[in-house]
């Protein structure tokens, strides 16, 4: 008989605190497996690292900023040009993603599913180190696809950590789920030589280091970098000066998440970077 | 022997009548819609009795601890995988209560040879208006209550959970005379601290008909406070935030009380 999602589990096998494992339990969520071989033995493909796109963080004195722009591309075609693809994960954690964004953006829907369902069940928050380790998992259990030549996801993930010392967090991961923290930036995506580059640039040799920046010239700097990008990247978007479509910029701090406005990004965009 | 029916409905009231010794001495429990949200309340001595199910639904339950969690991860389990394959706005306690929840705790109580569920619960959801609270009370035997109208009631914007019959029949009676649903926070914690000593009191005489009298429910509340934590939770109205739930610790209310 078919278990629909209502169904009651009455042989509930307790403290089933991982919702990932709660899926694929109940067959809702698909498992990737190796690509079979072919006739000859050999991988029918080989993992093409297309993450076409650009998204970069980093720390300043309000707490972190990501940026992405919005550019979702297909091969050479743009497919849509207002793309968000810096996602809010809970009330202090931001995940941004570079790859294909039908295996991203139900990464990032599993993710923050994960952590209310731990967080209803078990009572208290995940501990920063505990999400950090979730979305590793969830890169491992996705390198079956990626093997594949489909659904590579590359993110970074940022939030800002409340406890004993409290501090804003950042991590960048590689497609197998390998996670790294990084202490001043992070940026991910085709276009990133080019962010790394003037990153590393502002903070060794710019007027201050990125993490004594304030708000606007963290903006400034963010929207500089992606233009950047874009100059060389044709898969990511930049600012679209016709169309009016800025980046999406937004800011974990102790405070929560902040969306920077539309109307804010432009008014620094009009005085510090066009 | 209960392949006879009549052995099967002795043994089914004497269960019954088990349960309802277990769950007697459980502390009330009174969730009342106001303006903002819907409000949980109850004094506390030891457990946490009140759980964040989903976005907009909260949970109050007495019982047995473990029944209780069972139920509790059964609730998150199929409210997270709703809200997950569909969308949380298709997450309906209604749907949870009815066709999940109360089919299991019936058939489990009535199967006498596998243990009932002792255990108790208040649901609520919040709506985007006071009148579109919903409030659910379900029984260890599957029974469910509402707070909707019938021809023989009107709409209730409250809910109450206690230990015996006879003490939430008064808390009722309480609320209908004391509580509005377009009210403040303050006036609500009020009005569910002062639910909560009726029901309270009740629970330790049998034999009560009445409401008791005004200044022996602010006798019993104040001597209450004296010496148990007041342990409340919201379901804000507010739609900015996806999650309405929120738990306030006793420190956040005590000041407003005991003006």
């Amino acid at each position: 008989m078919d278990r629909s999602p209502l169904g009651f589990d009455q042989s509930f096998p307790g403290a089933a605190d991982d919702f990932s494992a709660l899926l694929r339990r109940k067959g809702l969520l698909s498992s990737a497996v190796i690509g079979p071989m072919t006739r000859d033995g050999t991988q029918p493909r080989t993992w093409q690292p297309t993450e076409a796109t650009t998204i970069l963080a980093f720390k300043f004195s309000g707490g972190v900023l990501v940026a992405g722009d919005r550019r979702a591309t297909a091969g050479n075609t743009v497919v849509y040009d207002r793309a968000d693809k810096v996602l809010e994960i809970d009330r202090h954690s931001i995940m941004a993603i570079a790859g294909v964004p039908a295996t991203a953006w139900e990464m990032a829907r599993v993710l923050e599913h994960s952590l209310q369902y731990f967080r209803r069940t078990q009572l208290q928050e995940m501990s920063v180190d505990g999400k950090v380790r979730a979305l590793s998992k969830l890169l491992r259990d996705n390198f079956g696809f990626v093997m594949q030549g489909v659904g590579v996801v590359v993110p970074i993930f940022a939030t800002y950590d409340g406890n004993s010392k409290p501090e804003a967090r950042l991590y960048f991961y590689d497609a197998m789920g390998a996670q790294f923290e990084a202490t001043d930036y992070a940026a991910t995506g085709s276009g990133s030589p080019a962010v790394r580059g003037i990153l590393y640039y502002e903070n060794n040799w710019g007027v201050k280091p990125l993490h004594e920046l304030g708000e606007e010239e963290a903006v400034s700097i963010a929207l500089r970098a992606l233009d950047t990008a874009a100059e060389s990247d044709t898969a990511t978007a930049g600012v679209d000066r016709a169309g009016k479509i800025y980046p999406v910029i937004k800011i974990v701090s102790r405070e929560g998440i902040t969306t920077l406005p539309e109307s804010k990004i432009a008014a620094v965009f009009k005085e510090m970077v066009a | 022997m209960i392949e006879e029916p009549y052995r099967w409905v002795e043994a089914i009231a004497n269960r019954r009548e088990y349960i309802e010794g277990q769950l007697a001495p459980g502390s009330p429990i009174a969730a009342l819609g106001y303006r903002d949200g819907i409000l949980f309340l109850t004094l506390g001595q030891t457990r946490q009795k009140l759980f964040e199910i989903y976005d907009r639904i909260g949970m109050g339950a007495i019982g047995h601890p473990g029944d209780i969690e069972r139920l509790r991860m059964a609730a998150i389990e199929l409210a997270s995988t709703e809200g997950f394959t569909r969308s949380a706005a298709d997450v309906s306690l209604r749907r949870l209560v009815h066709y999940s929840l109360s089919p299991v705790m019936k058939s489990a109580f009535e199967q006498i040879y596998g243990p009932p569920y002792l255990a108790r619960m208040l649901f609520a959801e919040v709506g985007a208006r006071p009148e579109n609270d919903l409030f659910l009370r379900v029984e260890y035997d599957g029974e469910i209550a509402g707070n909707g109208a019938t021809y023989a009631r009107a709409r209730q914007d409250f809910a109450v959970l206690s230990g015996t019959r006879q003490s939430g029949e008064l808390m009722e009676a309480f609320l209908k005379t004391e509580h509005t649903p377009h009210t403040s926070f303050e006036a609500a914690v009020h009005s569910a601290l002062d639910a909560w000593s009726v029901g309270h009191m009740l629970l330790q005489t049998s034999d009560a008909k009445e409401l008791p009298e005004r200044a022996a429910i602010a006798e019993h509340r104040r001597e209450q406070l004296a010496r148990a934590a007041i342990e409340a939770a919201v379901l804000e109205r507010d739609g900015t935030a996806a999650i309405r739930y929120r738990s306030l610790a006793d420190k956040e209310l005590r000041s407003l009380v005991t003006q």
